[in-house]
């Protein structure tokens, strides 16, 4: 291999692929990046097996070839490079590489050492913009569950449909939907990813970019023409979301998301450190907040609200809900309750996004 | 020049007497030995003016026949052993035949006995010498009668301190006895007044509660663990109460009572840092260990013993009191007496209350960490109360430095006491509260889990469970604990019925801490779980304000400390 690259392009695809090389790996290969000549330049992968990365970046290539160079050092060295265009060629697992007056060999391992990439088959034609991928996941990965005791829990559910895409995650406490409308391909698809996967999805494609969705049994790729991410799916079936969506919450209440979050927030500081518990009371005009808190003290808030419906108290999680509120594109939200011990849903209000977000959370009652 | 001459034995019974009978005390400590010896069920003292005048055993022991009691009174006569051999394991206080004569050479001594109801003998002696020999009536038994001890040894009855004193030393040889012995029927007056009486206690706890009131017995933990071939029992003062009651020891190898400082360092070394320099518990122990594997004749007084593993013994005690300072009840003493602790971080943190800011108090484990609310930020160095700067290792223990050293917590420990301490306070107050459950769970249940569930069921609902039967072995979860971000509820519900299932813990008591102990266990973080700097610094400080930070539910520890000391040493430094 024998290549020269500008500095910037090396930067660029090294800080593209770097943050999927695992931190801590039993599998020594995982620690280093495979780097592949192509018909365009340079191609830079790495994976920890559950996610692979990898994009290819412009360069100048003498001679056809690859290699494995541990992460870390040649992400130092591409940071540190004294001028603007670098020299890389190699010999067995021996990289060189050559910047100005700068020279370094770098010890690698084979390429044949590195996992291969999970083949996925294109056909289905389905193609979404990665904006409105991005949106999905930036509104809805946080939701997700991180107990070991419910492993479908930890992925995002991913819908494909033809004319709209719906993303959903919870962890059984709280749950977040969101759903855009467009055309998209012909078949209905349903798959469960690792938020992992879907970080990675949001920060490496440019909102405008069309990406092409690729499947297999275990896998699903989202591809740009320069950068592709492949990930593991997680296998389902998804627990049936829908049917836990509440549809009779009979009592509304309109709340300024800014003073809500900033009254929670006070509630905050006096809540249990454990459990956060909130009370919340709602009346026609207003709604009261307080919390006890054993060996602490106590706290009250009150907001005005435009509430529908009869008086109701209930408790929640005040962090779960200042979580779900910091996503809410709008300026006001739309509360629905029915019971102190039923679903209540969250929603922006007043919203023309072009799309539809709704979260749901689950009370938190004191034990009697 | 004076010429060498072999001593009257009546002489060299007076100075054998000084080994054995120093003072009024070691008297009646060999009078109530020997009514064990015999049997004896009941006992009663009666001493006056300290016992230089009169000292009087009562029993109703096996008596002696008339020979027999002659023979008591005159050296190296026993009953209990009649070779040396015999002396390995001896099961009897006494062995040396050597305590009455000794007693008697320096007294004015009347022998009362009789093997049977009815035909007694009693005789008299004086400095060693029968005098008289009667035929008399009483039940069967001995009462020894011991007058003005030392009347004919000037120089010892010089060196008695004051009647009150002597007293003094006199209850505590009896209170020791009463210790051993707790199927005894006890009592004591001084000068007409009584000052102990005993009925017989089931447990060592009541007879604590019998001797120094109820209030002073619970302050203790019970203590019982094998160890090999040596088995640990008692009662180990709570750290929170050390101190604030002048401190007790008893120590009774075998059923013997004896002093050793080895086994109570081994006892004290347990209680590590859960106590404040300068603080020594009280402790009531008992070690069984195989005959063969101590010698009890080394000291004439009988209160010395000779381990042949001593360090066994020492690790026996160490581990038993460990694992008892571990024990929930040890942890339970919740509105007891309660005492500033000498934690390692804080030298003004007590535990009612710990003196910080309220919103570190209310400091971010494991919650949702919410970018831009103050309580998500760790502790900032001008903060009085900060922390030394904290550092996990092998996901696994947390180091830090302090003062006096550097200390390790357990991180999957500490957290273990401190969601123990909580859940038990949530349960007694009914605080706890319940996260419902979007998505309902359906658990299946073997049936000795099922079994478990059902025995289970109050407390688990208070803790926060909302479980709800669903045919068969099958369970539908509804809501669940939130104790902390981590929490992973459905996993800590089956793996507690699972260490459950098959139980067979007799009282509800203790079944109740066992749950707790376990969902405890269950439900805290592991080792494994990377820690970031504000859970580590919640964990540290949640620990500190427990009642027994030292030690988690299952009697390990949660804290261990390499003293600079230790440190230096080692380094060659001193
Ligand atoms: N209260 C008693 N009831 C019945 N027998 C007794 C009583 N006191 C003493 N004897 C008898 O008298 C013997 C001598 O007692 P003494 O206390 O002198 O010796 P010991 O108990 O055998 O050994 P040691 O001197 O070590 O205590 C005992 O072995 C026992 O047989
Ligand atoms: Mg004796």
């Amino acid at each position: 291999m024998r290549l020269s690259i500008a500095r910037e392009k090396l930067q660029e695809g090294l800080s593209a692929v770097a943050s999927a090389v695992p931190g801590k790996t039993t599998l020594p290969v995982l620690g280093n990046l495979l780097l592949e000549t192509t018909e365009r330049g340079l191609k830079l992968s790495a994976t920890d097996l559950d996610v692979a990365v990898s994009t290819e970046v412009a360069a100048d290539v003498e001679t056809a070839g690859a290699l494995t160079l541990p992460a870390r050092k040649i992400t130092e060295i591409a940071r540190e490079l004294p001028a603007p265009s670098v020299k890389i060629s190699s010999s067995d697992q021996r990289a060189v590489i050559e910047c100005g007056r700068s020279k370094f060999k770098l010890l690698g391992m084979a390429k044949d050492e590195f996992p291969a990439f999970p083949a996925v088959a294109y056909d289905r034609n389905l193609r979404v913009k990665s904006g409105d991928l991005q949106r999905l996941i930036s509104h809805t990965v946080f939701a997700v569950s991180t107990e070991e005791s419910r492993p479908i829990l930890n992925g995002v559910l991913w819908e494909i449909h033809p004319s709209q895409l719906l993303m959903v995650a919870t962890n059984g406490h709280r749950l977040a939907r969101m759903q855009v409308g467009g055309q998209y391909g012909s078949d209905d698809v349903s798959v469960i990813i690792p938020p992992r996967a879907l970080e990675q999805v949001r920060r490496l494609f440019p909102a405008d970019e069309e990406l092409e969705i690729g499947m297999s049994e275990n896998h699903i790729s989202f591809r740009s023409p320069l950068t592709t991410v492949i990930s593991r799916v997680i296998e389902g079936p998804y627990p049936n979301y829908e049917q836990v969506i509440p549809l009779d919450n009979d009592k509304t209440a309109v709340i300024d998301r800014a003073a809500l979050t900033s009254a929670l927030r006070r509630m905050a500081i006096v809540a249990s450190d454990q459990t956060h518990r909130v009370r919340l009371s709602f009346n026609a005009a207003l709604v009261k907040f307080s919390v006890q808190t054993p060996d602490v003290g106590e706290a009250q808030d009150e907001l005005p609200v435009h509430f529908s419906g009869d008086p109701l108290e209930i408790g929640f999680n005040g962090n779960y809900l200042l979580e779900i509120l910091r996503y809410m594109p709008t300026d006001d939200v739309r509360l629905t309750l029915k019971g102190p011990e039923r679903a209540a849903t969250i929603s922006p209000e007043g919203w023309d996004g072009g799309a539809d977000y709704l979260c749901l959370l689950m009370p938190l009652r004191l034990v009697d | 020049m004076t010429r060498i001459a072999v001593l009257s034995s009546e002489v060299a019974d007076q100075i054998a007497a000084g080994e054995v009978v120093e003072r009024p005390a070691s008297a009646v400590k060999e009078l109530v030995e020997n009514a064990l010896d015999a049997g004896a069920s009941s006992i009663d003292i009666v001493v006056e003016d300290g016992g230089r005048t009169l000292i009087r055993v009562s029993d109703n022991g096996a008596g002696m026949d008339p020979e027999d009691a002659r023979l008591a009174l005159s050296r190296h006569a026993t009953s209990k052993i009649r070779s040396i051999t015999d002396l390995v394991g001896v099961g009897s206080f006494g062995f040396r035949g050597e305590a009455l004569p000794a007693i008697c050479s320096v007294s004015r001594l009347q022998l009362l006995t009789a093997a049977e109801d009815g035909t007694a003998v009693l005789v008299r002696a004086e400095g060693g010498h029968v005098v008289g020999e009667e035929s008399a009536a009483r039940q069967r038994g001995t009462t020894v009668t011991v007058g003005q001890l030392f009347y004919n040894t000037p120089a010892r009855r010089k060196f008695l301190r004051s009647a009150r004193a002597e007293w003094r030393a006199i209850a505590e040889t009896l209170v020791t006895v009463a210790l051993v012995r707790r199927d005894l029927h006890l009592t004591a007056t001084h000068d007409g007044r009584k000052a102990l009486a005993l009925a017989p206690s089931r447990s060592l706890r009541e007879r604590i509660a019998a001797i120094w009131g109820n209030e002073y017995a619970q302050r203790f933990v019970d203590v019982d663990a094998v160890l090999g071939p040596i088995r640990v029992r008692g009662l180990v003062e709570r750290p929170a109460d050390v101190g604030s009651a002048s401190r007790r020891i008893a120590l009774l190898i075998n059923g013997r009572p004896v002093r050793d400082t080895g086994c109570v360092r081994a006892a004290e070394s347990a209680y590590r840092t859960t106590l404040a320099p300068g603080l020594r518990p009280s402790l009531f122990l008992e070690v069984t260990l195989p005959g063969d594997a101590v010698d009890v004749n080394v000291h004439p007084a009988k209160a010395e013993v000779r381990f042949h593993d001593r360090w066994s013994v020492e690790r026996a005690i160490e581990f038993a009191v460990r694992r008892a300072l571990g024990s929930p009840s040890a942890a339970a003493a919740f509105g007891g007496i309660r005492r500033a602790i000498d934690w390692p971080l804080q030298s003004d943190v007590s535990i009612d209350r710990p003196p910080l800011p309220s919103d570190l108090a209310a400091g971010p484990l494991f919650q949702c960490v919410v970018p831009g609310t103050a309580s998500a930020t760790a502790p900032t160095t001008d903060d009085p109360a900060a922390l030394p700067s904290l550092r996990q290792l092998r996901r696994t223990y947390i180091v830090y430095e302090s003062d006096d050293g550097v200390i390790l917590i357990d991180q999957h420990s500490a957290h273990e006491r401190i969601l123990y301490e909580r859940f038990a306070r949530e349960i007694e107050s009914g605080s706890a509260t319940s996260q419902r459950l979007l998505l309902p769970e359906t658990v299946h249940l073997s049936a000795d889990e099922s079994e478990a569930m059902e025995a289970a069921a109050d407390p688990l609902r208070r803790l926060g469970f909302e479980i709800e039967a669903f045919g068969g072995s099958s369970v539908i979860v509804h809501a669940v604990p939130y104790p902390h971000r981590r929490f992973d509820a459905l996993r800590c519900l089956r793996e507690t019925l699972a260490s459950l299932a098959g139980d067979r813990v007799p009282t509800a008591h203790a079944r109740h801490e066992r749950l707790l102990a376990t969902v405890a266990c269950k439900a805290a973080i592991k080792a494994g779980d990377l820690l970031s700097e504000a859970e580590m610094t919640t964990l540290v400080r949640g620990l500190a304000s427990t009642s027994l930070p030292a030690h988690d539910v299952h009697g390990r520890s949660t804290i261990v400390r390499l003293g600079w000391d230790e440190l230096d040493r080692r380094f060659g430094r001193r």
